[in-house]
């Protein structure tokens, strides 16, 4: 039976489960682990205690667990569907954006969204991955001529939408992810150095009409990271109290659910954004390598999945996928550890939040899709 | 199995790209595992110490604001508990925020949207409270600390917040607001302004009145007290404290409420029988420069502005074409007619262009000189009065001798001694806004690109009209110096330092500006000429005032603006008096100005002002005030 012919009925018959990815599996439930232990340490020293930590962990369980479902579910999918549908999906994406994007960010949570358990789902996380499908799909497409002018020309064209319509959310962190998967997709499909290396100048050159556009707050936030102490009460309050707590957490550090004596406490939404410094003061250097190493190994996997698959679709879509988590991991940990400004871009799987863990398991599952329909290694 | 080949076609791998990429990865992945081990292992130590002096701070204790008493002792600005709605930022779940907001918007009646940008618009900690509605009322700050459960972040605390009595003690913040002022919330650009004051994001300032201008005294000082912080950031134990706060300091006013009381009914009754919009009332002690009563109407009620007033009311002030916000005693100037004959009687004395004695003509209409033959200016008295000498001239209040009197001492002079008399430049009262005046002389001209000032402005200039524009306390406090001997006194609005409980402990001494350079007996011709004004002038049955001593003062009309219906100009009206033991001396302790916007009833509304104020405050059995509809028995000038 040819891929023409390959139907719903097809992609889910058992034979494909033997080439079913487990190491890709298990990387990710060892990330939501960490994700969910975290989670319980961080809220385990608000005010509420043992109480408030215990409730957010059923949380997050919970949307573990949705996730879970939706990643076996898209695993058993024929991923090609995605690329039938590319279109309507991108008009999907638009008309999510601006949907949020017109009732505002203010609203966001009694409006827009889907509450599940309580918490709220962002149609610009999900966003990210249908966004990763839609190039994709282009880029499979131009074959021979991938490295024109054109592939460029156009692939900027889709993504500068949904970029500014996150942008105006006001939503910098995603806007910037979106960049960097267009650059990693771009890169990875073959596309001509030559006018990247053009276009990366060109954008340089442009950023300080950008850092223009910014809100007061994001500059200020934004720069915090050339000099904390410049406004440690203010703007940078959360990085300079990100600081003090990963550089509290030494070798080994102090241990989860350490009560008053945590330094987090001072770091406002650090179950969020900022749920490295947990890591970091609560397991010290070595846990941080540790969650490091998880990922390198999950972005390891996800190439070889990519340089395997069965074709330029599945392929791109792995090589966007790596692009998305290596820049959030990038500007994340950079981020709490003074490296990088602060944007607001969450930890992926660790990071306490239904709409980013369900989005990336998602895209999880499509790449486990793409795996099940794949060569057997042959690096 | 083989067939999933067919896939394949259209896949082309590029391995350099791939191998780049993972490259990239690693280095990403390893630079980060380096700054870690920067962070951790290299600067540990360092960071867990500054983490634990993170965990104290400082926190400042605020002090209780001066209390401000009236002359006689009465509390007339004080502290009063009063409820304010604060949120943490840090304990509002942001999808929560909009429901938690529209709910205290909904007990205690705003908009959820002006509380909203309030919260927006602080930028502290996330851990710091963010007041975002004061002056909350009993009942809703119950209830909403009744619903604390369903409503997160939101504290409601007790603050201090001002108020303003009137003289028996009730709410009422018209009587004394202009005086007074009110605080409000300082705004960035007042906090910007105070780099190393000790000023809070929240903090309360001094706006206007002697709350702004005696800010620095009302507000004591700060205290401080060390606090930690558990792990949320709440503050949770005080450690010590390294500073007790000291309160404000009281002050006593200069003014007597009872009096502002009386000058306010006065002034009420006059503008409402002329029907007229602003005007003022100031009574003030000629011997000491104190002001013992100072009513600008209309006026506000600056409660509502220290409780926090909303946009609606304040726009109701801010578009009332006759600015009851302002204090028209000192923040706005006119043309002082008529009363500014005083400074041209002493430039015309002191300069030798005439004596007390020398008699000169006056005319129904005055030839300019050097003016086209017809070009003349009108005496108020239309057919003249006569051959006059500086008394009587000053009492008919005679337009055309004192045309000739400017015109023979010319516009620098006529400047000079203006400023002698404390006219074109502010007084120094201690409170906001006051405005210096315009005074014409030949510099005031070249700055309008003129070589000099027209003969005719000159003219106008004596008899202060037109050139010239004052404001109603330099009008008193040029009267008040001729009336105590030739002392021009710093008006004075604050008397000195209080006890708590309104026992005045330290008095502010009296401030002579300057001596009036001028020759004794030309004053005195003054007052016996004020005197003559009310004796014979026609200040009309002022006169038959049963009062402790021999009234003297002047009466003035400005015209300006233009013409009514009636074919009349609308007039500013003054009336200056003072009440020396006997005509001529200098022992004068009372001395009352009123002055009326745009009046356009004839007669002088003024007058009839402080004639009112007299029987009221001397408790007189008279009432001579006139039938409103026959004010014009009293000409106009």
């Amino acid at each position: 039976m040819g891929v023409a012919t390959a139907t719903l009925v097809d992609s889910v018959r058992a034979r494909d489960w033997r080439h079913f990815d487990l190491q890709l599996l298990l990387y990710l439930l060892l990330l939501i682990t960490v994700g969910v232990v975290m989670g319980y340490s961080a809220a385990f020293n608000t005010d509420a205690g043992a109480a408030g930590g215990t409730s957010q962990t059923v949380k997050t369980v919970i949307w573990a667990a949705i996730g879970l479902t939706l990643f076996f579910v898209a695993s058993s999918v024929d991923y090609h569907w995605l690329r039938t549908l590319a279109a309507p999906i991108y008009l999907v994406v638009l008309g999510l954006l601006t949907l949020t994007m017109l009732i505002g960010t203010n609203l966001f949570g009694a409006q827009m969204s889907v509450t599940v358990a309580g918490l709220d789902f962002q149609f610009s996380e999900v966003s990210k991955v249908l966004m990763i499908a839609v190039l994709a799909a282009y880029l499979a497409g131009r074959r021979e001529r991938i490295g024109r002018l054109g592939t460029i020309l156009v692939a900027c064209a889709l993504m500068v939408l949904p970029t500014f319509l996150v942008f105006r959310q006001p939503d910098l962190g995603t806007a910037l992810v979106f960049v960097g998967i267009l650059v990693g997709m771009l890169f990875l499909s073959g596309a001509s150095l030559g006018w990247m290396g053009l276009f990366a100048a060109a954008a340089i050159g442009a950023a300080p009409i950008a850092v223009g556009m910014l809100h007061d707050y994001q500059r200020q936030r934004l720069f915090c990271f050339l000099d904390p102490d410049a406004d440690p009460q203010g703007a940078c309050y959360q990085l300079v109290q990100a600081l003090n707590a990963v550089g509290s957490g030494g070798w080994f550090g102090r241990g989860l659910t350490v009560g008053g004596e945590g330094q987090r406490g001072y770091i406002p939404v650090q179950s969020t954004d900022f749920i490295f410094t947990v890591v970091a003061e609560d397991l010290g250097f070595v846990g941080g390598i540790i969650v490091l190493t998880l990922f390198g190994l999950l972005v390891w996997r996800i190439l070889l999945i990519g340089w395997q698959a069965q074709d330029a679709f599945g392929m791109m879509i792995a090589c966007g996928l790596a692009s998305m988590l290596v820049f959030q991991i990038f500007v994340n940990v950079g981020m709490v550890t003074g490296v990088m400004p602060v944007t607001g871009i969450p930890l992926p799987f660790v990071t306490y939040g239904g709409s980013s863990l369900i989005s990336l398991m998602f895209g999880m599952g499509i790449l486990q899709s793409i795996r099940m329909r794949s060569h057997k290694p042959t690096l | 199995m083989a067939d999933l080949n067919d896939g394949r076609v259209d896949l082309r791998r590029s391995r350099g790209r791939f191998v780049a990429f993972g490259v990239a990865a690693v280095l990403v992945f390893t630079a980060l595992g380096g700054r870690l081990f920067q962070l951790q292992v290299l600067g540990g130590e360092d960071y867990a110490r500054r983490a634990a002096a993170d965990r104290t701070v400082e926190v400042p204790i605020p002090a209780p604001r001066g209390l401000v008493f009236d002359r006689q002792g009465r509390a007339v600005a004080v502290n009063t508990p009063s409820w304010t709605v604060k949120v943490r930022p840090a304990d509002l779940p942001e999808h929560d925020r909009r429901r938690v907001l529209a709910r205290v918007a909904r007990l205690t009646d705003v908009r959820a949207s002006v509380l909203d940008a309030r919260l927006s618009a602080f930028q502290g900690s996330p851990f710091d409270l963010v007041p975002v509605l004061r002056g909350v009322d009993r009942e809703a700050a119950l209830i909403i600390g009744e619903e604390s459960e369903s409503l997160p972040g939101v504290v409601v605390e007790v603050d201090a917040v001002r108020e303003y009595l009137d003289e028996r003690g009730a709410a009422n913040g018209e009587l004394l607001a202009h005086i007074l002022g009110y605080t409000g919330p300082i705004s960035r650009d007042e906090l910007a302004a105070r780099p190393s004051s000790g000023y809070l994001r929240d903090d309360v300032i001094g706006k206007t009145g002697i709350e702004a201008s005696f800010e620095h005294e009302l507000r004591g000082t700060y205290g401080a007290r060390l606090v930690e912080r558990n792990a949320s950031g709440r503050l949770q134990e005080v450690i010590e404290t390294i500073r007790e706060p000291e309160p404000g300091t009281n002050l006593m006013l200069t003014i007597d409420a009872d009096m502002q009381r009386l000058a306010e009914t006065a002034l009420t009754w006059g503008m409402d029988v002329a029907r007229v919009s602003q005007g003022v009332t100031i009574v003030m002690n000629p011997q000491t420069g104190e002001i013992l009563a100072m009513v600008s109407l209309p006026a506000y009620d600056n409660n509502l502005f220290a409780r926090g007033i909303s946009t609606d009311d304040y726009n109701v002030y801010l578009t009332d074409p006759d600015r009851p916000l302002r204090n028209h005693a000192i923040a706005d100037i006119y043309p002082p007619g008529s009363t500014y004959k005083l400074v041209t009687a002493i430039a015309a004395l002191e300069e030798g262009v005439t004596t007390a004695s020398r008699m000169w003509p006056t005319y129904g209409c005055y030839q300019i000189p050097g003016a086209p033959e017809g070009e003349c200016l009108y005496d108020w008295n239309r057919q003249g009065f006569g051959p006059l000498a500086m008394v009587d001239a000053f009492a008919k209040s005679s337009d055309t001798f004192f045309y000739q009197m400017a015109i023979g001492t010319g516009i620098d002079a006529l400047a000079e001694w203006a400023y002698e008399l404390g006219f074109g430049a502010r007084s120094g009262i201690r409170l906001p806004g006051e405005e210096p005046g315009i005074i014409a002389s030949t510099e005031w001209a070249r700055q309008q690109g003129r070589s000099g000032v027209f003969t005719g402005e000159l003219a106008q200039a004596g008899i202060g009209q037109n050139v010239i524009a004052v404001t109603p306390l330099q009008v008193l406090n040029a009267y008040a110096a001729v009336a105590n001997g030739g002392n021009l006194m710093r008006p004075m609005i604050v008397r000195g330092e209080t006890d708590a409980t309104g026992r005045l402990v330290r008095e502010f001494e009296p401030e002579r500006i300057h001596a009036i350079d001028a020759d004794p007996a030309t004053l005195q011709t003054m007052r016996i000429g004020a005197r003559e004004v009310i004796t014979s002038g026609h200040a009309y049955n002022i006169r038959d005032l049963d009062l402790p001593g021999a009234l003297s003062g002047k009466t003035g009309t400005a015209e300006f603006g233009e013409l009514t219906e009636g074919g009349t100009l609308p007039f500013h009206s003054w009336f200056v008096a003072y009440l020396p033991s006997v005509a001529g001396a200098t022992d004068a302790e009372l001395a009352v100005l009123s002055f009326n916007y745009s009046a356009i009833v004839p007669g002088n509304v003024s007058a009839e002002v402080v004639k009112y104020f007299l029987q009221l405050y001397y408790e007189l059995d008279q009432d001579l005030r006139l039938d409103p509809n026959d004010f014009s028995l009293v000409t106009a000038n």
